[in-house]
């Protein structure tokens, strides 16, 4: 037996593959995350109220999806509701965490498929026109900058945010400061669709090249977002069937009865499954559970991708093209958001501590996250996190299978397969860290 | 612009940690023209650190063998090694982990097929290598990233964080209780021990420009010790906190010490993780940024 193993980079943390290939077939690809840090471990016995500020160093890149999770899980114990304003400012803390994950995903982790290069800092060895390469990586900075400074406007800190608390956030959005902002993103949206444009263009080249979209085979989708426009704070998760229509709603506090689980002896995540079958997250997965972007731009790259490849799409380069819709969306949407009074009642509401149970969650980047913790006497007795990572696990490994059979055949192996290993994981954009946490 | 290929070159080692602090790195720019970023897997696909690098960055902690291995492998093609954020300085949030019970659940994971073993504790960076610049902070800013790069001895700080954040210590604002965010509203621009919060920022180095306190939560400490107390033990920095707070509280000093010594030491997971314990040297003042 042979077995391949291919390292990994330009994706968050350590992860490896190792496909396994008898007489020209393969036999089983695996996606091994390799690192583990034990955070349900070790915050057993931390005060509750100090999770907000613990967890989101699960993963410098979803640091934001923890924090919000991790205080509507401590609210839903302790039956506390935070005021509207609270929401709204979580809600573009959300939003800063969708810019900076999408156009790092974008820009930095995939774009150098597209053309050829080892990074976006390295473009002048690639197929990129020299005119587009010398500003590419300073472009692409920039607009993810802005989502760093909407989650250090929205949220403190601007890498791990401290502003969510229990009972609502620490502080409003001065007029000024928010004005501000809006004007940095006005400027900046021109930039963001323009690279999406051009990402585009490089992705159309570049299936024109390889001659597939990647594993297009049917899957069930799973995501927490609205049903006729996008949500990124809502309490409901939906799963989707492979031919459109709707299979189940929950609540997170049951999500044990519709998503099985399964621990792996060559990977610290395990993987998730919906009635056995291959479970899709992440942005195509919102995209197909939502009718519209309801933002102007975003609708219109929204309907351009609906009309080359129909709802639901299921080829996995698809997860790419969806990130920009997003991140147009993301802009758009905080730009409205912005323009609005941010500062117009208190932010937070008393509460006390007590024993209880509770389940909080986000639409983080990669899909529905969701935090379980039990609290006893203030401190916790024990916490879960379930990571949308997980649920695309099974997905990875089927698309890796795709891949591998494309490129190995009983002559050989083609030299494309280790690029379409990489193109195929970074397509899922799996956050290792926190799949293991 | 200068030919890419003269610039003086740095790469980038993520151990086992959280990867905010590459995040924050790719927050600043301005090292794009100056230097060339010729290692870091988060964002460049090359297999190993190349020789004739000038500077190491090593975030994360040392958690498992492959990390020692790596360490030392891309340590031995470098000029200067800065240690970056608290995981690879302390050992960070992850060393929370450094209590028995804990111990006992990674070991029985430590030695799984295909997997590389997990260590029983997470490790600071300098238990296997020596370290020429440690940068602390959870993450550092984008600023302190570039001036640990381009100029560490020029950086403009405060030594302690209350000077960088501002809030006015009053008199006559004396309270009972640390009554932290239970009572549902943070004042601005008054100094939050004021306000019955449980701020360290008096005992943590300067240099983050106070981003945590300004907009309303107490500072947890993740710069670490300042210069006064870093070469001492931790007793002193508790000491320290103690006093800050019987000065200018009417909170029963029992109350204080308990909160300090909270379960875990999970309120200072940055600033006592790694020394909870002792044993470890400390850190001359003028490496640390
Ligand atoms: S120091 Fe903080 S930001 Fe850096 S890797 Fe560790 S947890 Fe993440
Ligand atoms: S104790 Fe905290 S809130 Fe008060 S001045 Fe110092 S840093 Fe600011
Ligand atoms: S205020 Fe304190 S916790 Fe926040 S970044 Fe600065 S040193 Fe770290």
């Amino acid at each position: 037996m042979t077995i391949l193993r291919f390292p990994l980079s330009r994706i968050e943390g350590h992860a490896r593959v190792e496909m396994e290939i008898q007489d020209g077939a393969v036999v089983s690809a695996q996606f091994q995350a390799i690192e583990m840090r034990g955070f349900r471990y070790f915050v057993q016995g931390t005060p509750a109220e100090q999770m907000p500020v613990i967890v989101p160093r699960i993963c410098g890149v979803c640091s934001t999806a923890h924090h919000v999770a991790s205080v509507k899980a401590l609210e839903n114990a302790l039956d506390v509701k935070p005021p509207r304003l609270a929401n709204e400012i979580r809600e573009l803390l959300l939003l800063g965490q969708l810019i900076q994950n999408q156009a790092t995903s974008l820009f930095i982790f995939t774009m150098p498929d597209r053309v050829g290069a080892s990074s976006i800092f390295h473009m002048e060895d690639s197929e990129a026109n020299p005119e587009q390469q010398l500003s590419l990586a300073q472009r692409a900075l920039k607009v993810r900058q802005i989502g760093t400074k909407l989650i250090t406007l929205a949220g403190g800190q601007f890498i791990h945010p401290v502003k969510a608390i229990i009972g609502g956030v620490t502080s409003g959005i001065k007029a000024e400061a928010a004005a501000q902002m809006l004007k940095e993103m006005q400027d900046t949206i021109t930039i963001a669709c323009e690279l999406f444009d051009e990402y585009w263009d490089m992705s159309m080249a570049m299936r024109e090249r390889i001659g597939t979209w990647g594993d297009d085979q049917p899957a069930y989708y799973i995501a927490s977002t609205g049903r006729s426009k996008p949500e990124f704070n809502s309490d409901t998760i939906r799963v989707l069937g492979p031919n459109g229509n709707e299979r189940a709603s929950f609540p997170p506090r049951l999500f044990r009865e519709f998503l099985d689980y399964e621990k792996t002896d060559y990977s610290f995540a395990g993987k998730s499954t919906y009635e056995g079958e291959v479970l899709r997250a992440n942005s195509l997965a919102r995209i197909n559970l939502t009718k519209t972007m309801g933002t102007p731009c975003a609708d219109y790259y929204l309907e351009r991708l609906t009309a080359e490849f129909g709802k639901p799409a299921h080829p996995i380069l698809l997860f790419d093209l969806c990130r920009g819709i997003e991140l147009v969306y993301a802009f758009e949407r905080a730009i409205e958001m912005l323009s609005k009074d941010l500062d117009y009642e208190d932010t937070s509401v008393p509460y006390s501590l007590k024993d209880g149970e509770g389940y909080g969650m986000v639409e983080a980047p990669r899909g529905p996250l969701i935090h379980h913790y039990i609290i006893e006497n203030g401190l916790i007795a024990e916490a879960e996190f379930i990571i949308p990572t997980v649920h695309n696990m099974g997905a990875i490994e089927r698309a890796l299978k795709v891949a591998g059979e494309r490129y190995i055949t009983p002559q050989g192996i083609n030299l494309e397969l280790e690029k379409a290993v990489g193109r195929v994981v970074r397509a899922f954009d799996p956050c290792i860290a926190c799949a293991t946490q | 612009m200068p030919d890419k290929k003269q610039l003086p070159k740095f790469a980038v080692l993520q151990l086992s940690g959280c990867a905010g602090c590459e995040v924050s790195l790719i927050n600043a720019n301005e090292w794009v023209d100056q230097y060339q970023l010729v290692y870091m897997p988060l964002v460049v696909s090359t297999a190993s650190v190349p020789e004739d690098t000038e500077i190491l960055l090593v975030s994360g902690g040392v958690r498992n063998d492959e990390d020692i291995y790596n360490l030392k492998k891309a340590v031995e093609k470098v000029d200067r090694v800065i240690a970056v954020g608290t995981c690879a300085i302390s050992g960070g949030v992850s060393n929370l982990g450094d209590r028995d019970d804990v111990r006992q659940m990674f070991l029985a994971q430590s030695s799984r097929h295909h997997l590389p073993h997990l260590l029983p504790k997470s490790h600071p960076i300098d238990a296997f290598v020596d370290v020429d610049l440690y940068l602390p902070g959870c993450p550092p800013t984008p600023e302190l990233f570039m001036a640990a790069l381009i100029d560490p001895e020029g950086y403009e700080a405060s030594g302690i964080v209350c000077v960088e954040c501002g809030r006015k210590k009053l008199k006559d604002m004396r309270p009972q209780h640390l009554v932290g965010f239970q009572q549902g509203e943070v004042l601005p621009d008054i100094c939050l021990i004021n306000q019955g919060y449980l701020c360290v920022g008096s005992s943590t180095r300067g240099g983050c420009r106070a981003i945590c306190t300004k907009p309303g939560h107490p500072c947890v400490g993740c710069r670490g010790p300042s210069d006064a107390y870093i070469e001492k033990e931790s007793s002193v920095w508790f000491d320290r906190i103690q006093n800050v707070f019987e000065r200018m509280t009417d909170i029963p000093p029992e109350e204080i010490k308990a909160a300090l010594h909270s379960p875990q030491l999970s309120l200072f997971l940055f600033q006592f993780t790694d020394y909870s314990e002792g044993g470890r040297p400390p850190r001359p003042k003028d490496k640390v940024l």
